[in-house]
C-alpha cells in the first residue's frame, strides 16, 4: 500500500441537512455513498420513515438497491451499486446482533442479492455513523477503502492483489492498527468468479456474487474504523432484554450449534432421504458416515469460536490441509462432499479450505462442479479427469475456477451460464434458481422447501427461505406439497425477512416463543418507536415485496420462479417404500397459492391493493415502468 | 369386553389409534373411520376422517357402504380393517392393496381357512353394489363377493410377499380380539423391535447410535432411550414421516431416527 490516492472529509456534505432531526435510536439516520472512480463522497440522508419500513440489513438494503441502482445496469459495470447495510441492533448488548448485510445486483443471478455477514466489521462500519456504505465507481487501480469516521480515503494497494482475503485483512490490520476492521476479496473476487464472496474475520458474505462485484471496482478491501456512538432509546431495557436473550441462548435452542454446529445436519439429513448426491440425482449418499459431524469432530476438531457479540459459538474448527484451521458447515461439506460423490473427509476439508482461500461460495463452487462433473461422466464436456467422488479431481477444479484457467473459465460462471454454453440437455440437471445454485435440501423430499427455492427473489436460498423447517415440523406430510406448506413458505420467508432486518442470527431463532412480538419489543427498546407484532408482520411483507419488485423493474419473468427439469421429471425411492415425486402440476399449485397469499396475480404481480396496503407504490410504479 | 373396542387401552394408546396409525402409514390416500351414532371415540390423528354410520346395526356392509361412500373419487382402492386388530402390519396392509390389478374388485385374504372381510380391498366403485345389497336386506359381505371379482389370498400366497414373511411371519395381523382373555393375552405380548438411531447432539457418547428397541408407540421409544419429544426433538420413521406424535405406532422392522428439529445452516 503506498499513500492515498484521495482523501477526502464527508463533514458537511449532506451531513448537517440529515442531522436536523436527530435519528431515532440505533441509527445515524444516514448512508454514506463513495464514488471510487470520482474518489468523492456524500452523505445520504435516510428518513426515518424509511428507517421504520425497511428497519436494517437486508430489508433496508433492498430500499436502497432501489434508490442508488441504475436501472438495467450490469451486475459488473462501474455503475453498480455494492452496499454494505448495518442495523439499529448492532452495536447494542444483544447477542448475535453485530451481523451486516452486504447487497448488489448478483453477477450470477441479475437480480438482488443479498449476503449477511458478521463480527467486528458490523460494529466497527457502524460506529463509522453510517446505517449503510454504498459502493460506486470503481478505482483505477487495485486499492483498498478506508473509512476513518467521517474521513475516506482510496489508497492504491497492487501488493495485496492476489492475496487471500485473510491475508489481506491480517496485513491491513498489522500496518495499520488493530482497530481498523477489514472486509476484503480473494482471488476469486478479482477474476470475477459469478460466485466470489466478500470476507471478514474468517466469515463470509457468501452468496451470489458480492465478491465479483467488489472485484469488479478493484477495490481489494473495505477498512473501517468506529469514530461515533450511537445510543439506544431506552438502555435499560436493551440491557435486560439482552441478558434474558443471553441466557436462553444457552439453551436446547441452540445446542446443535454449540456442541457440533451445522454439520449435525448431515447424517440427519441422510437418514430421512434429504441429502442432495451427485448433483441430484439421489438423495442418500453411502458415503455419508465418513462427513457426519457425529463421527470426526471428535478426531478432527481442533477449536470452537464466535462471532463478536455472539453467545452461542457454532464456529467449529476443523483440522485443514498444513495444519490450517478450517471452519466447517452442513453446506461446505454437502456442496463439496455428497454433491460431488465425495466421501473422503480429508478431500472436502481441504477444499473447504481453498474456497475460503481463493474467495468462492462453497454452494455455488460444490454445484457448479458437480454439474460438471455429471457432463463429463455423460460425454458432454471433454474433461476425463473430472469424475464424481473424485477428491483430487475436486480440487483441480477449484483451483482451476479460482484462477480462471482450463475448465475453471467455464465454470467460473456458475452453472446456469455454463450448461447454457454447454447446451445438449444439460440444462435440465444445472441444479439452479434463477442462476443460484441449490443449497443442501432436496426438494422432492422437502416440498415447502421446494417452493421457497423456487420463489425466493435470491434464487435457491436456504436462509432467506427457510421452509425446510415447515417440512422438518412433522406437521404436514414433506412428500405431499399443498396449502400447507405454501403457509409453511411463507411463514420462513416472513421470519427471515424480519431477522436479516434486525439483523439477529438465524441460529437463534428456536429461543423465541413468540418470535414477531419479541423482535418487536426489541426494536422499540432500542429505537424508541412503538413497534407491535403486527406493524412488524407487514414489515416483513413489504421487504420479500420490495425484493420482488427490484427484480421485477430489473426484467424478472414469471417463469423464473421454477425448479430445474430434473426435479419435476425425476423421482427419488425412500427407505419406507415410497416415491417422492414432485410433479410440475404441483409446483404451480404451490407457486399460484404463494402468489394469492402474497396479494400478486398469477403472473407474480403484486395488484394495486396490495402494493397501497404495504405502501410500496412508488417502488410498484417504478417497477412496472421500467420492468 | 367391557368396554368399546375402539377405546381399549394400548400401551399408552387405544386400538383405534395404533389400528388407524398403522393403516395411515400403510397407504397414500385418506383414511376414514365409521362409527356408530353418538359413539365415543378415543383421541386421533388430526388426519383421521371420522363419519357417521347412518342406520346401526346393519353389519360390516353397512360400514363398509359409509366409509367407501366417504373416499368417493380421492382412492380407487380402500383397504378396510377392523378395530381390534392390535398386531396389524403395515407390510400386511401393503400385500393386500397391492394385490388389486384391473381384473380385481376384493382382494380378501383366507387365513387359517378364514375369510378375511375386514382385512381386506375394496375397489371404491363397489359402493353401488353394496347399497344395492343394503337396500335388498342382504347384509352379509359373503353376497358382495358372489356379485365381484375376489383374488383369494391364503396364508401361503401371504406368506409369499418377502416383507410379510419377515416381519409378520404368524400373519398377527388378522388376530382380533373377541374375548376378555384374547385382549389381555395380545396385551402381553412383547412390543415389537424396532431400530433406533441417533443424530446430531442427540448421539450418545458412551452408546451405538444405533440400537434396537422394543416399543409399541414413538412416546415408547423416546422414554426407552431417555428422551423427551419436545419442540426441539422430532423423529423421523422408516426415514419417511416426521412427527412428534408419541402415540404413533410401531411395527416390527421400523426404524426411527431422532434428531434435532432445528435444521439449517
Amino acid at each position: 500500500m503506498t499513500r492515498p490516492e484521495a482523501v477526502w472529509s464527508i463533514s458537511g456534505v449532506g451531513y448537517d441537512r440529515c442531522m436536523q432531526k436527530p435519528a431515532p435510536g440505533g441509527y445515524f439516520g444516514k448512508a454514506l455513498v463513495v464514488d471510487l472512480g470520482r474518489a468523492s463522497g456524500t452523505v445520504k440522508p435516510l428518513k426515518e420513515s424509511v428507517l421504520r419500513s425497511y428497519i436494517g440489513g437486508a430489508g433496508l438494503g433492498a430500499w436502497l438497491m432501489h434508490e442508488c441502482c441504475p436501472a438495467a445496469v450490469e451486475p459488473l459495470d462501474p455503475d453498480a451499486p455494492l452496499i454494505f447495510v448495518f442495523s439499529p441492533l448492532v452495536g447494542t448488548p444483544l447477542t448475535t446482533s453485530a451481523k451486516f448485510a452486504v447487497v448488489a445486483k448478483s453477477p450470477l443471478t441479475g437480480r438482488l442479492t443479498d449476503a449477511l455477514a458478521s463480527s467486528h466489521f458490523a460494529i466497527a462500519g457502524k460506529l463509522t455513523g453510517h446505517d449503510a456504505i454504498v459502493l460506486r465507481g470503481a478505482c483505477a487501480r487495485p486499492s483498498v477503502l478506508m473509512i476513518d469516521g467521517d474521513s475516506v480515503s482510496v489508497v492504491p494497494a497492487d501488493d495485496l492483489w492476489g492475496l487471500p482475503a485473510a491475508e489481506a485483512e491480517l496485513r491491513l490490520r498489522e500496518r495499520m492498527g488493530p482497530g481498523w476492521r477489514v472486509a476484503a476479496i480473494g482471488p476469486a473476487g478479482e477474476r470475477l468468479v459469478r460466485y466470489a464472496t466478500i470476507s471478514h474475520d474468517g466469515r463470509h458474505a457468501g452468496r451470489g456474487g458480492l465478491g465479483a462485484v467488489m472485484g469488479s471496482k478493484r477495490c481489494k478491501a473495505i477498512m473501517v474504523r468506529a469514530r461515533h456512538k450511537v445510543a439506544s432509546a431506552d438502555p435499560r431495557a436493551v440491557l435486560a432484554a439482552a441478558k434474558d436473550l443471553r441466557e436462553r441462548s444457552f439453551g436446547a435452542a441452540t445446542a446443535k450449534y454449540r456442541e457440533l454446529g451445522t454439520m449435525a445436519n448431515l447424517l440427519a439429513f441422510n437418514a430421512i432421504s434429504a441429502l442432495p448426491t451427485r448433483n441430484f440425482s439421489a438423495a442418500t449418499f453411502d458415503g455419508a458416515q465418513s462427513l457426519g459431524a457425529e463421527e470426526i469432530a471428535e478426531l478432527r476438531q481442533v477449536a470452537r469460536s464466535s462471532c463478536a457479540s455472539c453467545s452461542i459459538g457454532c464456529e467449529h474448527l476443523y483440522d485443514g490441509p498444513g495444519g490450517k484451521k478450517t471452519r466447517m458447515e452442513y453446506e461446505n461439506v454437502f456442496a463439496l462432499g455428497p454433491l460431488c460423490g465425495v466421501s473422503d473427509a480429508d478431500a472436502v476439508i481441504a477444499a473447504s479450505s481453498l474456497c475460503d482461500e481463493l474467495g468462492l461460495d462453497t454452494i455455488s463452487t460444490g454445484g457448479t462442479i458437480a454439474w460438471a462433473m455429471e457432463c463429463a461422466e455423460k460425454g458432454l464436456i471433454d474433461v476425463p479427469w473430472l469424475r464424481f467422488g473424485d477428491g483430487t479431481a475436486l480440487l483441480r477444479a477449484i483451483n482451476e475456477i479460482g484462477a480462471r484457467q482450463g475448465i475453471g473459465e467455464l465454470l467460473a460462471e456458475g452453472s446456469r451460464l455454463a450448461s447454457r454454453s454447454v447446451g445438449r440437455g444439460s440444462e435440465a440437471f444445472a441444479a439452479h434458481v434463477k442462476g443460484l445454485e441449490l443449497p443442501g435440501y432436496e426438494p422432492r423430499t422437502l416440498q415447502a422447501m421446494a417452493l421457497g427455492l423456487a420463489v425466493n427473489a435470491r434464487g435457491a436460498d436456504h436462509n432467506r427461505s427457510g421452509a425446510y423447517e415447515a417440512d422438518l415440523s412433522g406437521r404436514h406430510d414433506r412428500l405431499l406439497g399443498g396449502e400447507p406448506h405454501v403457509a409453511g413458505a411463507i411463514e420462513t420467508e416472513d421470519r427471515a425477512a424480519i431477522m436479516d432486518s434486525l439483523i439477529l442470527c438465524k441460529f437463534l431463532r428456536g429461543v423465541f416463543a413468540d418470535p414477531f412480538s419479541e423482535w418487536a419489543g426489541l426494536l422499540s427498546a432500542v429505537t424508541g418507536w412503538n413497534v407491535d407484532a403486527e406493524e412488524l408482520a407487514t414489515t416483513a411483507r413489504r421487504i420479500v415485496l420490495a425484493k420482488r419488485l427490484f427484480n421485477l423493474r430489473e426484467g424478472w419473468t414469471r417463469d423464473e420462479d421454477w425448479l430445474p427439469e430434473r426435479f419435476l421429471s425425476e423421482s427419488l425411492e425412500l427407505e419406507s417404500g415410497r416415491t417422492a415425486t414432485l410433479s410440475a402440476s404441483r409446483l404451480e399449485g404451490m407457486i399460484s397459492s404463494y402468489y394469492r397469499a402474497r396479494g400478486l396475480d398469477q403472473t407474480g404481480l403484486p395488484s394495486r391493493a396490495t402494493l397501497g396496503e404495504l405502501e410500496l407504490q412508488e417502488l410498484g410504479a417504478e417497477a412496472r415502468q421500467l420492468g | 369386553m367391557g368396554s368399546p373396542k375402539a377405546t381399549l387401552e394400548w400401551h399408552g394408546s387405544t386400538l383405534l389409534r395404533r389400528v388407524t396409525g398403522i393403516v395411515g402409514r400403510s397407504v397414500d390416500g385418506p383414511v376414514v373411520v365409521v362409527c356408530a351414532p353418538g359413539q365415543d371415540l378415543p383421541a386421533l390423528d388430526p388426519a383421521i376422517e371420522v363419519v357417521t354410520d347412518a342406520r346401526e346395526g346393519r353389519g360390516p356392509l353397512q360400514g363398509l357402504a359409509a366409509g367407501l361412500d366417504a373416499i368417493g373419487d380421492r382412492a380407487a382402492i380402500a383397504y378396510v380393517s377392523s378395530t381390534d386388530v392390535p398386531l396389524l402390519h403395515p407390510s400386511f396392509v401393503r400385500c393386500v392393496v397391492g394385490a388389486t390389478n384391473d381384473d380385481v374388485d376384493v382382494v380378501l385374504p383366507e387365513i387359517g381357512g378364514y375369510r378375511q372381510p375386514l382385512a381386506a380391498a375394496y375397489r371404491v366403485e363397489l359402493l353401488g353394489a353394496v347399497e344395492e345389497l343394503i337396500a335388498a336386506d342382504r347384509l352379509r359381505p359373503a353376497f358382495l363377493f358372489e356379485r365381484c371379482r375376489v383374488l383369494q389370498l391364503n396364508d401361503e400366497a401371504m406368506l409369499r410377499d418377502a416383507a410379510v414373511a419377515r416381519l409378520d411371519p404368524s400373519l398377527g395381523s388378522v388376530r382380533n380380539l373377541n374375548e376378555p382373555a384374547d385382549y389381555e393375552r395380545a396385551h402381553a405380548l412383547p412390543p415389537p423391535e424396532v431400530v433406533v438411531e441417533r443424530f446430531g447432539t442427540l448421539a450418545p457418547r458412551s452408546r451405538p447410535r444405533r440400537e434396537t428397541v422394543r416399543a409399541w408407540t414413538l412416546g415408547g421409544v423416546a422414554a426407552a432411550i431417555g428422551l423427551t419429544l419436545d419442540e426441539h426433538i422430532v423423529a423421523a420413521l422408516n426415514g419417511d414421516k416426521i412427527s412428534r406424535d408419541e402415540q404413533l405406532p410401531l411395527a416390527a422392522g421400523d426404524t426411527v431416527a431422532f434428531m434435532v428439529a432445528d435444521a439449517g445452516g
